[in-house]
């Protein structure tokens, strides 16, 4: 198991495609900040210049745009990363070895675990840095509300990935799997069935879809709001990874 | 019983209805090398495959080093593989693609086993170039060293010397005799018959996936050898004849009323004209002579006429 995540990590470090995405994503995050003081953009969630808001109420802002970037750039990662592998068929050198089915799972979730990470590091860092230049506003709001925000939202973007990954191996077709990311980021889904249910009755299934929890700014001081992230997070990540899992298992390998 | 390496019972893979491999059986023994014949889509790649562990069968069953793989899969990891195309990354170096591979083995000193393979190929002074700027017959070699990377007890090739020049024939032809020395038993599955019948120790013929005949190397040549088939009344009384008059040494007698004269100076005719001069009748006389690829082409063709019959 070991060795297949250091072939994996191995692999993932020396992807040039993994820095570009880091370092495009990173001058996007701080043109998204100029161009918001630029034009004095009012925040949806407290109605505030964007320029007065705390750092925590800036990335649940970003988070909740569509398309979401990150969305994007980890799921169009996740479909390159993967397809790479199976088009040039270099899982047969190894494929054989006892567990490696499963293990080649496990070994992708983790290298697109630390990406999501990645992802979240740069968009810290870029919007911290872009509002101290562009806000002149440093401030993060409540340290403890933040920390839980940024937890939430990697567990939420892991089993997003996750999703991707399991669809990815299923559909096994570059520019197909790349529509339905995008699909997918852009929440077309989501929304539609939002909509549905709006017009059945009042409930609020569809707050428990994946992507519309990701986009749906929530209190992370309330406990119940916090829960509901959490356990959305993990039930997606664990069925998306169980599916994968059978399904490498059970998968003739041409 | 214990030198069976591989042991293939009803093996069969069918897709959409219609089975790829139907009712495979057959044993490899240690130190064989196993030379698998057929047209393309015969079943070669699955039936491999299946040995590999790539393709779970539909039916049947596989025992490697006599263990059923299906409770333990750790015996498919006793196989080197190279199926078709290698499995290769285009923008990493031989050295990178061999690296990685290593990694995911967990080897030690994998410099030491990388370096070893790449010689045992020939691509040392290659292995910093991008795959991507590979020949063809390049990187057949580097997916040969990734399939010996984990020194395997078996060593799977299909179609390993396809687009390999003369001289890449040859260094993998003594390449494959040498690792065969060391012990390694060998299935290779060629469209490059004369290549196949210098190597091979045992050969099987498949056709519409269906194992259509096993037979040795010794079996083989005795198949495609010229010779005479003479048929008479009684051969007691005529290879006495043959002896004296035709110096007649190398022969066969199949059965109380044939025999296969190996004699290359012998003639048809004049085997005629000498029972005939002493009265002893020919129920029937032929020349054989079959090339290896007429062999199969028989074998095969016979086989394709009757299913398109049905």
């Amino acid at each position: 198991m070991i060795s297949m995540i250091r072939m994996e990590f191995s692999r993932f470090f020396t992807n040039k495609m993994m820095y570009i995405l880091l370092v495009v994503f990173m001058a996007f995050q701080m043109f998204g900040a100029f161009m918001n003081a630029q034009f004095e953009t009012i925040s949806p969630i407290s109605g505030q210049n964007v320029v007065d808001i705390t750092q925590s109420e800036y990335m649940q802002m970003i988070l909740a745009q569509s398309p979401s970037w990150v969305m994007l750039y980890i799921g169009i990662f996740t479909v390159s990363f993967y397809m790479s592998e199976y088009n040039n068929g270099f899982h047969k050198n190894f494929i054989s070895m006892e567990n490696a089915r499963v293990q080649i799972v496990i070994a992708k979730l983790l290298v697109l675990g630390m990406f999501t990470l990645l992802m979240f590091v740069i968009m810290i860092f870029t919007d911290f840095v872009g509002r101290a230049i562009f806000f002149e506003n440093t401030n993060i709001g409540d340290p403890l509300n933040f920390i839980k925000i940024i937890v939430g939202q990697f567990l939420l973007h892991w089993a997003f990935v996750a999703v991707v990954l399991c669809i990815t191996m299923i559909v096994r077709r570059m520019v197909a799997n790349i529509v339905i990311t995008v699909l997918l980021a852009l929440n077309v889904i989501g929304m539609l069935l939002s909509a549905l249910e709006s017009l059945i009755h009042d409930g609020s299934i569809t707050s428990y879809l994946l992507i519309n929890t990701i986009t749906s700014p929530m209190d992370y001081n309330n406990t119940g709001d916090f829960l509901h992230v959490i356990i959305v997070a993990l039930v997606y990540f664990a069925v998306a990874t169980a599916i994968s899992v059978r399904f490498k298992q059970k998968e003739d390998l041409h | 019983m214990s030198d069976i390496l591989i042991q293939v019972n009803q093996l069969t893979k069918t897709y959409n209805n219609k089975n790829s491999v139907s009712d495979a059986n057959f044993s490899i023994r240690k130190g064989d090398i196993f030379g698998l014949i057929g047209k393309n889509g015969a079943g070669k790649s699955t039936l491999l495959k299946m040995i590999a562990g790539f393709i779970h069968p539909t039916a049947g069953d596989i025992r490697l080093f006599n263990h059923d793989v299906d409770s333990n899969h750790t015996y498919f990891e006793r196989i080197g593989v190279l199926i078709e195309q290698p499995g290769l990354y285009p923008y990493y170096s031989g050295y990178r693609n061999l690296e990685l591979i290593a990694i995911s083995y967990g080897l030690k000193d994998k410099e030491t086993h990388i370096n070893k393979v790449l010689s045992q190929v020939g691509l040392e002074k290659d292995k910093d170039v991008k795959v991507k700027n590979y020949s063809m017959g390049m990187k057949q070699r580097l997916g040969i060293a990734l399939a010996l990377l984990g020194n395997p007890d078996i060593l799977i090739l299909d179609e390993s010397i396809n687009g390999l020049d003369p001289e890449g024939i040859v260094d993998i032809r003594h390449l494959i005799m040498e690792l065969n020395k060391s012990g390694m038993t060998i299935i290779i599955a060629s469209h490059i018959l004369e290549e196949l019948s210098k190597i091979a120790t045992r050969y099987a013929v498949i056709n519409q996936g269906e194992i259509l005949e096993i037979l040795s190397r010794d079996e083989l040549l005795e198949t495609c050898e010229e010779r005479i088939e003479l048929e008479v009344d009684d051969i007691k009384q005529v290879l006495p004849v043959l002896e004296q008059y035709l110096d007649v040494q190398t022969y066969k007698v199949m059965d109380s009323k044939s025999v296969h004269i190996f004699d290359t100076h012998v003639e048809v005719q004049q085997v005629i004209k000498l029972l005939s001069k002493n009265e002893l009748s020919i129920h029937s006389i032929t020349k054989h002579k079959q090339s290896l690829e007429q062999y199969f082409l028989e074998r095969t063709g016979v086989e394709s006429v009757g299913v398109s019959n049905d």
